[in-house]
């Protein structure tokens, strides 16, 4: 017996220590994971149930500089299908098919794809008509199941007018993710694609909301989640631009009946872009919506290029329209003077042992400065050419700002070229070119390339007495709560050209539209001075390009445009009464016609 | 000294607080926004609890001879029951047979065969009193324990059959075996363990070859051991083979909860998730995430420690620890101070299979344990669970009153 009860007690006492050290075994991992991990655990139980779904934030408007509203916004909507709505396999394609108006195939791939989560929907159709959704509405209990969702999407103006400046919006690609602050931008989030909307596109696209849902465990969203407070979206900045749609619309209207051509018109006081016209243009509103593959393949495979911007990464040989520059340049370096005269022009002329001809073959004999540029005699400007020789023509065209972007607003722009002796030199090898290369380059041909928007912009500085402004499409950016700001007027350079040389190019150029004799007399307005120039570019590639350089009034210049019109022939003939009617429209808008 | 009355309240106290704290827990399960099922079982927990508490005090007026003597048939009552259950019981989950429906009521006589096995292995040791057992005494005790164990593994329910195996091993520890010689009984579990790789099988079987040598056991037991042991380690293998595919799943989740986050590792993951995420202070009623929506398993059951753990943090959790400790320290003093063989027997193999339900609940939905399917004692909604524990505690209030006088 007392054997016995001793082992008891000795027993007892073991299985109470053993009892106690596992549950302190416990209580340690529960205190591992209830204090020591709470927060992983409670990120991980968040994760669990709730679901983080972004509420995309509107976009900004854009509006022109009367503050006409350009791009706005409007929905879009998608047709899908919720599995756990609808008992069974969805039983009723051909009727939905025939409802929304696409094929049954497309339909059925999609409903008979492997469901992943009952609960989350499947998109069907994206981009379908307002009409499409009433039908819907109405039928609704026939076709279980089948709901729709909208998005915003952007509304461009009508006709693609504008397309290039305004560029489109679309779902962002992984390469742009990964180049882009991860936290604003997220997979699968729309982005400016092109044009102001993807230069403008941090202040455009205000800022996403984002909406926590509850998620059970099949999956089941119950609704907002009570302990995370939803983040309303914040709509975005409203652009105003310096564009007048009204000058934009006719000229976009004028350039219409050519294969392609550009246009970009400046006021010359400060460097605003009152026009900004690339054609022929794209469908952005299409581009906006759903891009069908037919639709891309048909802007890809477009022999015209339409998604080529033509006003500022366009590039083209200048032509007679860069001959200011060339004469300005003999004159700043006083190797020749406004009354030389040399070698009469009789339509053709040997430099070396090479003809070198004139635009105008019965020529245009014995001219001074003034002369050649009014009759655009490519005889003068050879001679003028050899006489200074390349050096100095590079040097004063890229004083001008040719060879170099302009700085504009924009997301892309090609900076053009102007050869040099380097350049020359690194493409040829050192010495191996023809020292003739000068001649066509003093007439604006040969390797010279410029953008419709650089020459608009030395035009502008040529009409306000030599200051080269940045050209700005943006005036000024207007936050949702009213806060302004206003882009500032900038300073590039200043021609390196003195007063007069200045004051004596205006003369010519004015001489050009206003003269009898002038090439430019198509761009003439009654009770309007107006100075220009007119080119005729050559092409390898086909019939001449055609432009026209012009600002107006001469006295007090208000506007200045560049202009061209791919293989339409003489600047005079086309270029330049498009000008003309661009000019019109805008000082009328402005009030001074 | 006789009353009801004289009710012990470190028994009572903590077993009523753990089946309120229960009943919360089922009650907060009610808010599952995905299944209905859940809303309203409280009420059902209530009733079983007082049902439970009339059973308690049903017991305080039972003699206790009363259960000395009938202990052979209530185990000869249980063993036909477990055996009937798997010719007419219902299946239960993961396609067991565990049940016996009389009406709206599941009977699981399991939960009864565990005291019955209590009383008949207590009676059975009582006639020595206090003399440990020779060998052939100690081997009735082994098929005692062995055949509900193996009517338990046929249903097939591991867990419980392993309840049946730690009674038997408990009390032969209690009434006095050699600790040497029971772990030489426990010898060949370790031995099925090990089996899995032929290195520590061979490991094991040196160390227990010296060990016999240093004990000097006697000759024959030390070879009948040794071969016992290789035939378990050989024979593993070939078991595991015949194991249930949710058995098997079961154990290598416990020992990889990862290697399957969406099948079989999903409870302990999500029920580790819901304990980690209440912190120390828990979510609060209704409030826990990982039980109101679905993503904790069998919540109300096997996982309503979980759901306590979710939503009243690491001091609700500590707090039912607590309980368990004062009613298992309190049980194990009751067991030690009563002299007389069968009521310290009876009292003993109660303590065990408490703690032993407690400690595998609780280290399963924590992750140290394998899934079982195991009830946490007064708090696991189950009616015969709820009023087993109830008779349990009845009983050892009662061994308490009347130990002097027996």
């Amino acid at each position: 017996m007392a054997k016995r009860s001793k082992i008891s007690d000795i027993r007892a006492k073991h299985t109470i220590i053993a009892l106690l050290i596992l549950f302190l075994i416990l209580t340690g991992r529960l205190f591992s994971l209830q204090v020591v991990s709470h927060s992983y655990y409670r990120q991980i139980s968040e994760n669990n149930s709730i679901r983080m779904v972004p509420i995309a934030a509107p976009r900004g408007f854009i509006k022109d500089r009367n503050g006409k509203p350009l791009v706005t916004n409007r929905a879009l909507y998608t047709i899908s299908y919720l599995p756990y709505m609808s008992d069974a396999k969805f039983r009723h394609i051909d009727y939905l098919a025939d409802l929304i108006g696409v094929d049954r195939q497309l339909l059925e791939e999609k409903l008979n794809a492997p469901i992943r989560n009952r609960y989350e929907p499947i998109k069907l159709v994206r981009g379908v008509d307002f009409g499409v959704i009433c039908k819907i509405e109405e039928n609704s209990e026939k076709i279980p199941g089948i709901i729709y969702q909208t998005e915003i999407t952007r509304q461009y103006p009508a006709d693609g007018y504008g397309s290039h400046l305004f560029g489109y919006v679309g779902e962002i690609s992984d390469a742009e993710l990964r180049k882009r602050d991860p936290n604003i931008y997220k997979s699968g989030c729309i982005i400016g694609i092109g044009g102001l909307e993807e230069e403008y596109d941090k202040v455009l696209r205000g800022r996403d909301g984002v909406e926590y849902l509850e998620v059970a465990a099949s999956g089941k969203i119950l609704g907002r989640s009570p302990y995370r407070e939803s983040v309303p979206p914040q709509v975005g900045s409203e652009l105003i631009l310096n564009i007048d749609w009204k000058t934009q619309c006719v000229a976009e209207s004028l350039l219409s009946g050519y294969i392609g051509g550009a246009a970009v018109a400046i006021d010359p006081s400060n460097g605003e872009v009152i026009a900004f016209v690339s054609k022929p243009n794209f469908d952005n509103n299409a581009f906006a919506g759903v891009i069908s593959e037919e639709l891309w393949a048909s802007v890809a495979n477009d022999t015209t290029h339409p998604l080529l911007n033509r006003a500022c990464v366009g590039t083209y040989p200048p032509g007679s329209i860069f001959k200011p520059i060339t004469a300005a340049a003999a004159l700043e370096s006083d190797s020749v003077s406004i009354n030389d005269k040399f070698q009469p022009c009789y339509g053709s002329m040997r430099f070396g042992n090479r003809i070198f001809k004139c635009w105008k073959p019965s020529g245009h004999g014995r001219l001074d400065m003034l002369g050649a540029i009014i009759q655009s005699c490519d005889i003068y400007f050879y001679q003028v050419g050899k006489i200074i020789g390349l050096d100095v023509w590079a040097k004063y065209s890229k004083g001008c700002g040719f060879g170099e972007r302009t700085d504009l607003d924009y997301p892309s722009e090609s900076s053009g070229l102007s050869p040099s002796r380097e350049y020359l030199d690194r493409k040829y090898g050192a010495g191996d070119w023809s020292r003739l290369l000068i001649l066509n380059l003093a007439i604006g041909q040969g390797e010279l390339l410029v953008t419709p928007l650089q020459m608009a912009v030395f035009y502008s500085a040529l009409a306000n007495g030599g200051t080269v402004y940045k050209p700005r499409l943006v005036n000024k950016i207007i936050s949702p709560d009213g806060e302004i700001f206003k882009t500032k007027t900038e300073v590039l350079r200043s021609l390196p050209f003195s007063a007069s040389t200045i004051s004596f190019l205006v003369k010519a150029l004015t001489a050009v539209v206003e003269d009898p004799a002038g090439t430019g007399a198509a761009a003439r307005i009654p009770s309007i001075t107006v100075a220009g120039k007119t080119g005729t570019a050559q092409n390898p590639h086909g019939l001449e390009h055609s432009w026209f350089c012009c600002f107006a009034p001469v006295e007090d210049p208000k506007i200045a445009v560049a202009i061209i019109a791919e293989n339409a022939g003489h600047g005079s003939a086309h270029a330049a009464p498009i000008a003309r009617e661009i000019v019109k429209a805008y000082l009328s808008s402005i009030g001074v016609l | 000294m006789k009353s009801i009355f004289s009710i012990d309240p470190l028994i009572f106290v903590p077993a009523l607080l753990l089946s309120v704290i229960g009943i919360i827990g089922i009650y907060s399960t009610g808010f599952n926004t995905e299944i209905a099922f859940y809303k309203g079982m409280y009420v059902k927990q209530i009733y079983w609890l007082i049902m439970g508490l009339i059973l308690f005090f049903t017991m305080m007026v039972i003699p206790l001879r009363f259960h000395e003597i009938f202990a052979y048939i209530y185990y000869l009552i249980a063993i036909i029951m477990l055996a009937g259950v798997l010719w007419f019981g219902t299946a239960g989950g993961a396609k067991a047979m565990r049940w016996f429906s009389i009406g709206v009521f599941n009977l699981q006589p399991a939960e009864f065969a565990k005291i019955a096995l209590v009383f008949a292995i207590a009676r059975f040791l009582a006639h020595y009193k206090g003399k440990f057992p020779s060998t052939p005494g100690v081997i009735v005790v082994l098929a005692l324990g062995l055949i509900p164990f193996g009517l338990v593994v046929k249903q097939p329910d591991l867990g419980t059959a392993l309840v049946f195996g730690v009674i038997t091993m408990f009390l032969l520890y209690w009434a006095g075996l050699n600790s040497f010689h029971l772990f030489l009984f426990i010898s060949p579990t370790i031995s099925m363990i090990a089996a899995f790789n032929p290195i520590p099988l061979a490991i094991f079987i040196f160390l227990l070859v010296v060990s016999l040598l240093i004990a000097r056991t006697d000759l024959k037991v030390s070879v009948g051991v040794i071969i016992i042991n290789i035939l378990f380690g050989i024979l593993t293998p070939v078991l595991w083979n015949k194991l249930h595919d949710y058995q098997k799943l079961r154990i290598l989740t416990f020992l990889d909860p990862g290697r399957d986050p969406r099948g079989a590792g999903y409870q302990i993951i999500q029920s580790k998730i819901a304990i980690g995420a209440g912190g120390l202070f828990g979510k609060g009623i209704g409030m826990g995430t990982q039980t109101k929506l679905a993503y904790l398993p069998t919540q109300h059951t096997d996982f309503i420690f979980s759901v306590i753990g979710e939503e009243f943090g690491f001091l609700g959790a500590v707090i039912i620890i607590l309980l368990f400790t004062i009613l298992l320290i309190r049980g194990i003093t009751i067991a030690a101070k009563t002299r007389k063989g069968f009521l310290g027997l009876v009292a003993g193999g109660f303590v065990a299979i408490i703690a032993f339900q407690v400690l595998v609940n609780i280290g399963m939905t924590v992750g140290l344990m394998p899934v079982t399917g195991l009830p946490l004692p007064f708090v696991s909604y189950g009616g015969t669970s709820m009023i087993a524990f109830w008779v349990i505690v009845g009983i050892l209030t009662a061994i308490n009153r009347d130990w002097r006088s027996y």
